[in-house]
Formats: structure tokens, C-alpha cells, sequence
């Protein structure tokens, strides 16, 4: 519980750090930092199969392939960015707190109207999540994997580059 | 406050984020930034549900994290999509600025 | 000496000579001194399980760094004998002092931070470089009784802290501010995100023949002995040779080791994302890199070479560390042979290389390895499970190798005047 009270406010925080720096590459790194501290969250929470899962695939994939295209595009100069500042955000909270408002209240409701207790929380047993992958939810599995071929094939298409193609 | 009711505040927090930068962004692969923050803030809801929204039921289940697990699977392809996508605008524009994609402005 | 007693009580050798069973606990000798003060002190349990986890991790951190000297001592010699010089050989008898110089050398340099750098980023490159790879290290089984830290998801755990290395790299070389860096570490991170997926998918096989993902019971499994002297490592099966030859290759590219040393290409483009780092900030970057060697060595040697099992039936009384040590050796020693002999790809022929050849190569011993688990065991089942496992390696091989990537094979070059 008290590992939970330190632990949230810093993904906030990353978070925070990650849609306000103007500066992309930081902003990039800051979402893998964000993004590790929720792994460090599943952990906690018992889940250590998805905490090393999201690690690895947030940290190692998603945040390289995000920094790496910031290489890549070069990146328009964040003064810009910053002039534009005082309108952007103006349009951004009309817009993002009602949508706060309403989660909030929601899940104030939801949580008001019966006690959950603490006690006797789940148990992550990652044997029966291995078996029911493979039985119960084998349809999905098939489909995400017909899936990733599609994306691994349609990411290298769309990544070519059609001009100078090489002899 | 329970740990579930923590952990759902902390998905509303992340998801509005998330939601702000998509908004405010200009640069499509910090909108992207922001996508990633709110498929995050669902999952942190699947996670919680499952570890301390059973409490009292027998035989607990393992949807939540089943799911989780095919959301992180399909968010890496989601992000590699996307950023493949936004690599081709930029060979044809030179930029990453979405509000240069206004050739279809009427 | 109640805590040694304690200790020889429990390895299983029966036979073996007193000295033997000494050595085997002798890595653990540290902690069981301190647990040992600790209960003779009255101290709290939690206060001496926390100084026994501390005092292990020295062990390895303190084993490692002294392999790392060692090393990079090694291999100034080997590489200098393979290219028929002396290498150093001034500082000590045979040099030995070497890595004491070049530590002193290192840490009494200015360190100097550009102008342009990321000041804060700058810093923190190189020790994320370095916590990947001690991490790494704590999960490794390096004996039957020394498995310093025992998880449950140890091989998932060694793949999510690796993953660490690609965003530190990135970090180096773009804080750095300058073009070289910037250069260097692109073509790391491409060349890491590649190899990362054959290392990955060859590690498949060994978690389907296992039925577990925690390195101890991995290396368990293989130090069982069929018709009682040949032992059961992975590498002696038609998938894990396989699987252990592309393993063994993506590590080298890992490790970013010659013929995969592109990102720091000294002829190319200087040292890479190291170019700007100076003193203590490019020693860090120097300890992560052979560490991180040692960590994927280690984990190779978990995974196919039997981690801490001896070779055959009978040796078992030699402490198991050694030979977990002495199989490191090994290998290290055969790339340093590798970095001695061949010359360093070009970044098209590497990418071409690990999405051509390693990963097709890497998924045919997915089913391979459920072929060989089907045939199950026994001396004709070995023999049906070679049988069909060969084949079913070796078409797909050469319908890659031969056929679809023939188009691609470097042109045979015609010496005009050789004659």
C-alpha cells in the first residue's frame, strides 16, 4: 500500500513530464520511463509475467522504435511548439477535463456502491494462463498472430522507400 | 481509499493525460506518445479489476491479464503501424506536423 | 565452523575428496559467514537475510569485475599472438598489471562533458549501460548451490532487463550532441532491435523442451545423463544445435563483438556512441559492454551448453562452478578467435544477414523442438526424433541458404593476377 502511495504519484509524474516537455526525444523518454514505472506496478501488484512483459516490449520495442523515428524525422524545432503553447492548452483542458470529470465520477460510483475488500487478492498463476492461452483462447491467438505477420509485413512496406530503390 | 480505487484514479489521471496530449500535439509521433499513455491507463483498469475486484469470488480467473497481454501485443503493432506510417507522410512532406496534411483542404 | 559443516552437509557428492566438496561451497562461503555472525549476534532475521543478499551480490559483482580485468587483458594477448605481435607485456610479469595501468589511466582523465551534450543524459547513459548487465548477472545459475538470485520467470527477466541496453545506447548517443555518436547509435539500436528476435525465438525451444522459464531448472534438465555418459545438453540435439548456432551468433551481435562491431566501427566512425565520453564515464561503458559479454555468454552456456553439468558421467565431484566458469572460458576464448580472424560486415549484409538467414533459421527450431519433445525418450525414440528433426532442419536450410538467397551471396572474387 505505502510502495503504491510512492509509486503512483511518480508515473503521474513521468507522465506529466512526458506530454509537456517540448522537446520530443524527451518527451519519448519520459513515456519509457512512465511506462517501466507501470511495469514496476505490475510487479507489484503480483503480476510479474506481464510487469517483465511490459518492460520488455514498452522499453525495448515501443520507446526504441519511438526515439528512433524522432532520429529519423528530424523533428520540428520546439519553438513553435512552445508559441503555440497558451491556445493549445487552453483547447486541450476544455476538452480533457470533462473527460477526467466524468472518469472520476464514474469510478467513484462504481467503487461506492459495494466494498472491495483487500484481503485475499488473486493469484497470478502463469501455468493456467499458458494453458487457457492455448485452449480456451486459442481463435485470439491465432487472429493477433495472423496479425503481427500483417503488420510486420505491412510496417516493412510502408517503411520502403519507393524512389530509389536499390539494384 | 482501497488500492482499487488508487489504481482507477491513477487509469483516469493517465488516460486524461494521455488524451491531453493527443489534443494538444502537433508532432504525429508525440501524438503516438500519447496513444501509448492511454491503451496504459486501460490496462493499469484490467490489472486492478482482477487482482482486487474478485475478493469474495471463488475460483478467481485470469481474464484480466489474458487481455492485458493480448493488448500489449497488439499496442507494439499498433506502434509499429503508426510509426511506419508516419515515416512515409514524412518522405512525402518533409514534415511531421499534421497540421501541414491539409492538401485535401477544401 | 558450524556454518561450513552446515554447508558440506548438503552437496549430494558422495564419494569425492574432502577438497572438492570444500571448493563446491566455497562461493557461498561469504554469506554463510555472515548469516553465521549474524545468528551468533542475536540479530534480526530480516537484518541478516538483507546483509547475506548484500554480501552475495558482491560475490558475483566482485567475481565479475575481476573477470573483466582478466579479460581485457586476454585479449589484447590472444588477439596480438593470432596477429603474431606480443601485445603488452611491460606492466608486470607478462603484462599482468596491464588493467591496473589502464584503470588508473582511466580514472585520473579529465572527463570532459561538450558543450552541445545533454548535461543530466549525458551522466546517465553510461550507468544505465551498466546496471542492465549486473542485473542481468545476478540471475544466472553459476553452480548447484550458487543461483545468487532464483526467479521463477529468470530467462524472461534476463530478455526485460537487456531491453534496457537498446534505450541507454540511444541516450549516449543522442546527449552526446555531435554526429558520430548520433551515427553510432543508430546503428546499434538497429542492429540490437534485430538480433534481439533470433536470441528470443531461439530461446523458444529451450523453454518448450524445459516446461519452465527459471535458468536453474533449465540447466536441471540438461544435467541428467543418457545411457549413462553422455550428458543431455541442449546443444546435442538437431534443434539446439541449431538453435544454439544462431543463439551464439545473435550474442555476438549483441555484445556488439567483431564481425558485429559496427556501432563503435573505430574505422568508421570512431568509437560510436562512446566518441564523447572520456575517464570514468567511457571506463563505465567499457565495464558495461564486457559484462554485459559475460551475462549473454553466461546465459548462452545456461541455455545449451549445460550451464554448471559436467560433460560426462563420472567428473560431477569437480565443483560445479568450474566448470560453468570453465565453459565461459570457452567461449569467450572462441570470440576472441572469431574477432581475430574475420572482418567486419557491412550494415547491410549484417540486417540482410539476422532477416534472411538467423530468424527463418531461428522459427524452423520452434517445431523442431516440438517434433523432438513428441518422439520423447529412449534410444529408438532419439533415433526417430533424428531422423525426422534433420530433415525437417536441414530442406528449409538450403531452400534459404541455396535457393532464396542466392541472389544476395557476395559474387566469388576473381584474383586476376594470383596466378
Amino acid at each position: 500500500m505505502i510502495a503504491l502511495f510512492i509509486l503512483i504519484p511518480l508515473i503521474v509524474l513521468a507522465a506529466l513530464g512526458a506530454i509537456w516537455k517540448a522537446r520530443p526525444v524527451h518527451a519519448a523518454l519520459l513515456l519509457a520511463l512512465s511506462l517501466s514505472l507501470v511495469a514496476v506496478l505490475y510487479l507489484l501488484l503480483g503480476a510479474d509475467f506481464l510487469g517483465l512483459i511490459q518492460f520488455s516490449v514498452y522499453v525495448g520495442a515501443v520507446a526504441v522504435l519511438i526515439v528512433f523515428s524522432l532520429l529519423i524525422t528530424r523533428p520540428s524545432d520546439e519553438t513553435k511548439e512552445i508559441a503555440r503553447r497558451p491556445q493549445s492548452i487552453l483547447a486541450g483542458l476544455i476538452c480533457a477535463v470533462p473527460v477526467l470529470a466524468v472518469l472520476v465520477y464514474s469510478v467513484s460510483y462504481s467503487i461506492g456502491s459495494d466494498e472491495v475488500s483487500e484481503s485475499s487478492p488473486s493469484q497470478f498463476e502463469l501455468a493456467e494462463l499458458g494453458k487457457s492461452l492455448f485452449t480456451t483462447y486459442a481463435p485470439a491467438v491465432m487472429a493477433v498472430a495472423v496479425m503481427l505477420t500483417a503488420v510486420m509485413i505491412g510496417a516493412a512496406l510502408f517503411a520502403r522507400d519507393f524512389n530509389q530503390r536499390e539494384s | 481509499m482501497t488500492p482499487l480505487a488508487l489504481l482507477l484514479t491513477l487509469s483516469c489521471v493517465l488516460f486524461t493525460l494521455g488524451l491531453f496530449a493527443v489534443l494538444t500535439r502537433r508532432n504525429a509521433i508525440l501524438i503516438l506518445v500519447g496513444v501509448e499513455l492511454m491503451l496504459n491507463a486501460a490496462n493499469i483498469n484490467f490489472i486492478a479489476f482482477w487482482r482486487y475486484g474478485q475478493a469474495g469470488v471463488e475460483d478467481p480467473n485470469m481474464i484480466g491479464p489474458m487481455f492485458v497481454l493480448f493488448s500489449i501485443a497488439i499496442a507494439a503493432a499498433e506502434a509499429a503501424v503508426g510509426l511506419a506510417i508516419i515515416l512515409m507522410v514524412f518522405r512525402h512532406t518533409r514534415s511531421t506536423d499534421l497540421n501541414r496534411l491539409d492538401s485535401l483542404h477544401g | 565452523m558450524n556454518f561450513l559443516a552446515n554447508q558440506v552437509d548438503l552437496s549430494n557428492a558422495v564419494d569425492a575428496p574432502a577438497i572438492w566438496t570444500t571448493l563446491e561451497a566455497l562461493p557461498q562461503l561469504p554469506n554463510r559467514l555472515v548469516e553465521w555472525v549474524g545468528f551468533q549476534m542475536n540479530a534480526p532475521a530480516w537484518l541478516a537475510t538483507l546483509l547475506g543478499m548484500l554480501v552475495s551480490a558482491a560475490v558475483v559483482v566482485g567475481v565479475f569485475l575481476t573477470c573483466f580485468a582478466l579479460v581485457s587483458l586476454v585479449e589484447r594477448k590472444t588477439l596480438a599472438r593470432i596477429q603474431n605481435r606480443y601485445g603488452p607485456n611491460r606492466v608486470g610479469p607478462w603484462g599482468l598489471f596491464q588493467p591496473v595501468a589502464d584503470g588508473i589511466k582511466m580514472l585520473t582523465k579529465e572527463d570532459i562533458v561538450p558543450d552541445k551534450a545533454e548535461k543530466l543524459l549525458h551522466l546517465i547513459a553510461p550507468i544505465m549501460i551498466v546496471i542492465p548487465a549486473v542485473l542481468a548477472l545476478g540471475v544466472l545459475p553459476y553452480g548447484k548451490e550458487w543461483v545468487p538470485v532464483n526467479l521463477e520467470l529468470g530467462l524472461l527477466f534476463f530478455f526485460a532487463v537487456g531491453a534496457m541496453t537498446e534505450l541507454s545506447v540511444f541516450i549516449a548517443g543522442w546527449a552526446s550532441g555531435s554526429k558520430f555518436p548520433m551515427l553510432g547509435s543508430l546503428r546499434a539500436i538497429s542492429q540490437m532491435v534485430s538480433y534481439e528476435l533470433p536470441l528470443l525465438i531461439s530461446a523458444i525451444g529451450v523453454i518448450m523442451m524445459t516446461g519452465s522459464m527459471s535458468l536453474p531448472s533449465i540447466v536441471e534438465h540438461q544435467s541428467q545423463y543418457n545411457f549413462g555418459f553422455i550428458s543431455n545438453w541442449n546443444i546435442f540435439t538437431p534443434w539446439g544445435l541449431v538453435g544454439g548456432i544462431v543463439f551464439f551468433i545473435a550474442c555476438i551481435a549483441e555484445a556488439n563483438r567483431c564481425p558485429f562491431d559496427l556501432p563503435e566501427g573505430e574505422s568508421e566512425i570512431v568509437a560510436g556512441h562512446m566518441t564523447e565520453y572520456s575517464g570514468f564515464k567511457y571506463a563505465l561503458f567499457f565495464m558495461g559492454e564486457y559484462l554485459g559479454l559475460f551475462a549473454i555468454s553466461g546465459l548462452f552456456i545456461t541455455l545449451f551448453l549445460g550451464g554448471w553439468s559436467a560433460p560426462f558421467a563420472g567428473l560431477e565431484f569437480v565443483p560445479s562452478w568450474l566448470w560453468f566458469f570453465g565453459k565461459l572460458v570457452c567461449v569467450i576464448m572462441t570470440m576472441l578467435w572469431i574477432r581475430g580472424t574475420w572482418m567486419r560486415v557491412r550494415m547491410d549484409q549484417l540486417m540482410r544477414f539476422c532477416w534472411l538467414f538467423l530468424i527463418p533459421l531461428s522459427l524452423l527450431t520452434i517445431p523442431a523442438a516440438g517434433i523432438w519433445r513428441f518422439c520423447g525418450d529412449g534410444f529408438l525414440a532419439g533415433l526417430l526424433g533424428w531422423g525426422v528433426t534433420i530433415p525437417f532442419l536441414i530442406i528449409p536450410y538450403i531452400i534459404i541458404t541455396v535457393i532464396l538467397n542466392r541472389r544476395l551471396a557476395p559474387a566469388t572474387r576473381q584474383y586476376h593476377f594470383a596466378e
